[in-house]
């Protein structure tokens, strides 16, 4: 009943008046929740999933999380809101542009009904801010806070309270120690600030997303898992205080109010990170002119390329000016790619764990935009375009990678048996759709 | 001759070196994070980062791979008759007032660039103050601005002021303008103006590095996007005794250094200087301030070492007497082939110091101008120092004398003498001299178009006008040097006069 192809986008909430609250953890694992709110880490959320549904959820494909998060604010699958990626191409050429919320083709649930005032807080993909019924400060990737806060006269409170989008990444290679300093800063800025607009705005839905702790998988994943390890109690602990101030917010929700606690996708253990370009060029598929190993730089005779993570696209003769991938010739071709992955093996290890074709995967006007084939890795690893890379696979600074099958979501004052077994993320707008009428 | 040559200079150039991009940031997709420090200390990409761009000419673009798109590919750089150009460039020259700034603002202007420049006038003051003046008569900024609107259609807008003493007048000025290249022609150019006495050494280099450390935080600042043409000469470097040859600002990949059974590669270090005035110490200071801007700051740069220029003409300020550009010859600013022409007009032997075995770079007026727009065409990357020998070729002073003698005489029928005078420099007299200067032709699609017996001719068919001649004879006795590098006061006396090459 939620799937892809449901026909216009239901209008979320339309005479509703109960409150909504959406908690998004960005980059949480089903098992991980499962595993802390026993252990007693996680004791709100805990309750939580004692009085709600508690469910492991699919992420979107590829798991990246501007895709994910897209088809969980507007309940479509990306043929429909027209993200495939961080990163797609410019039409009818070589260019690659950062698609952001100016490209997402379906309004997310909170602007469909106006009468609902909305708080938004760090959703991802959500920038450059836009005006709507109440505030929007929009999450990563957001390169200038000015463009990411509506209305911009919140700006002043937001430094004042020493906001910021999202942590410095790069300490993360630097010093783990600085790294975890600047994770905590900003996420108690982050709670400050919704606290503030808790407070001090009218507002029916309030959605607040946590991104914090996709940086700590991917830096620290090996310390959740290791108990041993140095900073595993700074995992437990960043955890904890996110918990904590989900605890404060359903509280202050009261029991009337219905909440949805969720991730756009799992985390795992990174064992290697894969370049499917050097794949492509190591069997003649990808060539560049001229030694440069950029996009524009792709020879005619190339008959494919990736852009991240696993998105491959044919050099087809009507979508490229050097293509020469004909019509009749993409079938074969397809064939030949999905077969050459299917066999990938890395120290033994099969690589790919599923490969799509664009139509097993999406539906809806923006197809064509979608990328020919999508991989979907195997445990452990982590698929990347890698233009410039020498070698298929290196390990990498980072400890965690995305994992697909693994989100979840809590729901309380949802009936459980309106909720999948196994849901996806584009249903959770049909999810919120049946809280708010009533559960 | 294959396609490849063809190609012009620039096409293949990105967004990456176009002023219009406003850097966005750097996101490392492989950890879903943005690197806040990045974005304000604006760090170059590294291999775990994706620099993400806006176009603030195309908005509708979004945010994107500034790799992306090439000069070719964009509508906004349109092809000119010097490399694809961005259309409607809004250029800033500091220093519009003078020799190149006027000859470049009207050059561009013409070529459709939006032209805006300052100045304080230093130039007309330091030559009052030394009692001379340009031999080819100039006019107001007013009267210079409203000609070139009525001649040649350009419209230049000029604000009066020291980039030095003035910064937050000039700082308001680039915020109003915002500029996507600035030109910098603001210094003063002479050793000699350097070498008078200490409050002169004082003046010339505060003017000169101050006044460009000023400009570089302030681009910092406001455009950092933009490019910087610094005039720099190719008199930082010096003339190696050595006789290695002179590169172009930085070592060649391949320079190695040799020491004690070891071997470094120097490849891409700055090759040393070795000035050879105040003034020159002052352009090396600038060289380093420029390049430290760039490191820091991710500005990006041209550092112009120009041979000595010469001429008096281009079609732009021929267009018109109101348009003309000045020309000096005293021996605080004159050039020595601009002086040499001048001494020829009015029958003074041409002054050359010592042997007049000196080797120097030279480049014509018309020349340099090209290879100006050439440059501004063509901007370096994010973060780049880049250095090119801005020249066409090199003599020695006596022999350029003897050129200016033949055509004098085979061209205009003045018979001309040339005389040996102490030489008040500290120079060598005789010296090797290689300089390597292959990057303007070969990158940016630079041929030299004017010959030296080409340019002294044009400038003898002016300069024998017999209002510039009465000017030239006005302020002859500023010719024979007087201000000698060892502090002596004294004027530089005659050691013999050589020959009287052209006596029928």
């Amino acid at each position: 009943m939620f799937g892809p192809d449901a026909g216009d986008p239901p209008v979320i909430g339309n005479g509703s008046d109960r409150r909504l609250l959406v908690v998004g953890l960005d980059g949480i694992p089903y098992r991980l929740i499962a595993a802390m709110t026993a252990k007693g880490v996680m004791p709100n959320l805990r309750d939580l999933v004692s009085v709600g549904c508690f469910r492991q959820m699919s992420s979107s494909i590829p798991e990246v999380s501007c895709v994910s998060w897209s088809s969980i604010i507007t309940g479509e699958n990306p043929g429909e809101h027209g993200i495939f990626g961080f990163t797609d191409l410019m039409p009818g050429g070589y260019g690659v542009r950062f698609p952001n919320y100016t490209s997402l083709a379906v309004p997310p649930f909170w602007e469909r009904d106006p009468d609902r005032a909305a708080v938004i807080v760090n959703v991802p993909s959500t920038y450059p801010a836009r005006p709507m019924n109440g505030v929007h400060i929009a999450g990563f990737v957001a390169p200038n806070l000015d463009k990411a806060v509506y209305p911009a006269d919140l700006l002043p409170m937001l430094r004042e309270l020493g906001y910021r989008i999202d942590v410095d990444s790069q300490l993360g290679h630097s010093s783990i120690g600085l790294f975890l300093e600047d994770l905590n800063g900003a996420l108690e800025a982050r709670i400050r600030v919704a606290e503030r607009f808790w407070d001090g705005r009218a507002w029916s839905t309030f959605m607040l997303v946590f991104t914090g702790t996709d940086r700590l998988g991917h830096f620290l994943w090996d310390a959740y898992e290791d108990e041993d390890h140095p900073h595993h109690g700074a995992f437990l602990e960043h955890l904890s205080r996110v918990d904590e101030a989900i605890g404060r917010f359903v509280d202050r929700l009261g029991d009337r109010g219905a909440v949805v606690v969720l991730s756009d996708h799992g985390f795992e253990r990174l064992h290697a990170e894969i370049a499917v370009n050097a794949v492509l060029a190591k069997h003649g598929y990808l060539r560049f002119s001229e030694g440069r190993t950029h996009l524009t730089a792709i020879t005619g005779d190339s008959v494919a390329f990736a852009l991240d993570p696993g998105r491959i696209y044919l050099h087809h003769e009507r979508r490229f000016p050097r293509g020469g991938v004909s019509h009749e010739d993409v079938d074969r071709v397809t064939d030949e790619l999905a077969a050459l992955f299917a066999e990938l093996k890395v120290e033994g290890q099969r690589v790919v764990r599923s490969i799509h074709r664009k139509e097993e995967l999406y539906r809806g006007p923006l197809l064509d935009a979608a990328p020919d084939l999508v991989l979907v890795a195997d445990e452990g690893f982590n698929l990347k375009a890698g233009f410039k890379a020498t070698s298929i696979a290196t390990r990498g600074p980072f400890a965690g990678k995305h994992s697909q099958p693994d989100a979840f979501l809590i729901a309380r004052g949802a009936e459980d048996g309106a909720i999948p077994a196994r849901p996806d993320v584009v249903d959770v707008v049909g999810i919120i759709e049946h809280m708010l009428q009533g559960g | 001759m294959s396609s490849a040559e063809h190609r012009v200079h620039n096409a293949d150039k990105t967004c990456w070196n176009c002023p219009a991009i406003d850097l966005a940031g750097k996101v490392d997709f492989r950890a879903c994070g943005q690197s806040t420090e990045a974005f304000e200390k604006r760090e170059p990409a590294g291999s775990d980062g994706q620099i993400m761009a806006e176009c603030k000419r195309r908005p509708e673009l979004g945010v994107y791979d500034p790799m992306s798109i090439t000069f070719a590919d964009c509508p906004e750089w349109v092809e000119g008759p010097y490399g694809y150009m961005l259309d409607g460039m809004r250029v800033l020259i500091l220093g519009m007032d003078g020799y190149l700034g006027w000859t470049l603002a009207l050059k561009l202007s013409r070529l459709g660039y939006k032209v805006s420049g300052v100045d304080n006038y230093s130039r007309r003051a330091w030559l009052a103050e030394r009692g001379g003046h340009t031999v080819v008569p100039i006019y107001r900024m007013t009267d210079r601005l409203h000609a070139a609107s009525e001649v040649l259609g350009a419209n230049i807008n000029f604000r009066k002021l020291d980039i030095y003493r003035e910064r937050d007048r000039l700082a308001g000025f680039i915020d109003e303008v915002k500029p996507e290249a600035i030109i910098h022609y603001a210094e003063c150019p002479s050793a000699p103006y350097s070498m008078i006495d200490l409050d002169h050494a004082i003046f010339v280099q505060e003017n000169n590095v101050l006044g460009t450390l000023g400009v570089l935080f302030t681009m910092r600042d406001l455009v950092p996007e933009t490019s910087i043409v610094k005039l720099g000469t190719m008199g930082e470097y010096g003339a190696p005794l050595t006789g290695r040859p002179i590169f172009e600002g930085l070592f060649p990949a391949d320079a190695v250094l040799r020491w004690d059974d070891r071997e470094w590669s120097l490849g891409g270090e700055l090759t040393p200087r070795d000035p050879v005035s105040f003034y020159h110490v002052s352009k090396v200071q600038d060289t380093f301030n420029v390049y430290e801007a760039c490191k820091y700051w991710w500005l990006r740069s041209y550092d112009v070492m120009q041979g000595v220029i010469y001429g008096v003409h281009t079609d732009e300020v021929a267009a018109d007497p109101r348009l003309r550009t000045r020309l000096d010859i005293d021996e605080w600013f004159g050039t020595v082939i601009n002086r040499f022409v001048a001494q020829a007009v009015v029958g003074f032997p041409l002054t050359v110091y010592g042997a007049g075995e000196q080797v120097r770079a030279f480049i014509a007026l018309e020349d340099a101008m090209e290879c100006m727009v050439r440059l501004i065409n063509s901007p370096p990357e994010p973060g780049q120092y880049s250095v090119v020998n801005q020249m066409s070729g090199y003599y020695s002073v006596m022999s350029l004398a003897r050129t200016v003698a033949r055509v004098a005489k085979e061209g205009f029928g003045i018979p001309v003498a040339i005389q040996r005078l102490e030489n008040p420099r500290v120079e060598a007299d005789r010296h090797p001299y290689e300089p390597i200067y292959d990057r303007l032709p070969s990158e940016f699609g630079f041929e030299p178009k004017h010959t030296l017996e080409d340019v002294v001719y044009k400038m003898l068919e002016l300069l024998t006008r017999p209002e510039i001649k009465a000017r030239i004879e006005e302020k002859k006795h500023l010719i024979r040097p007087s201000t000698w590098w060892s502090g002596v006061k004294k004027e530089a006396g005659t050691l013999e006069v050589l020959e009287r090459i052209n006596d029928a």
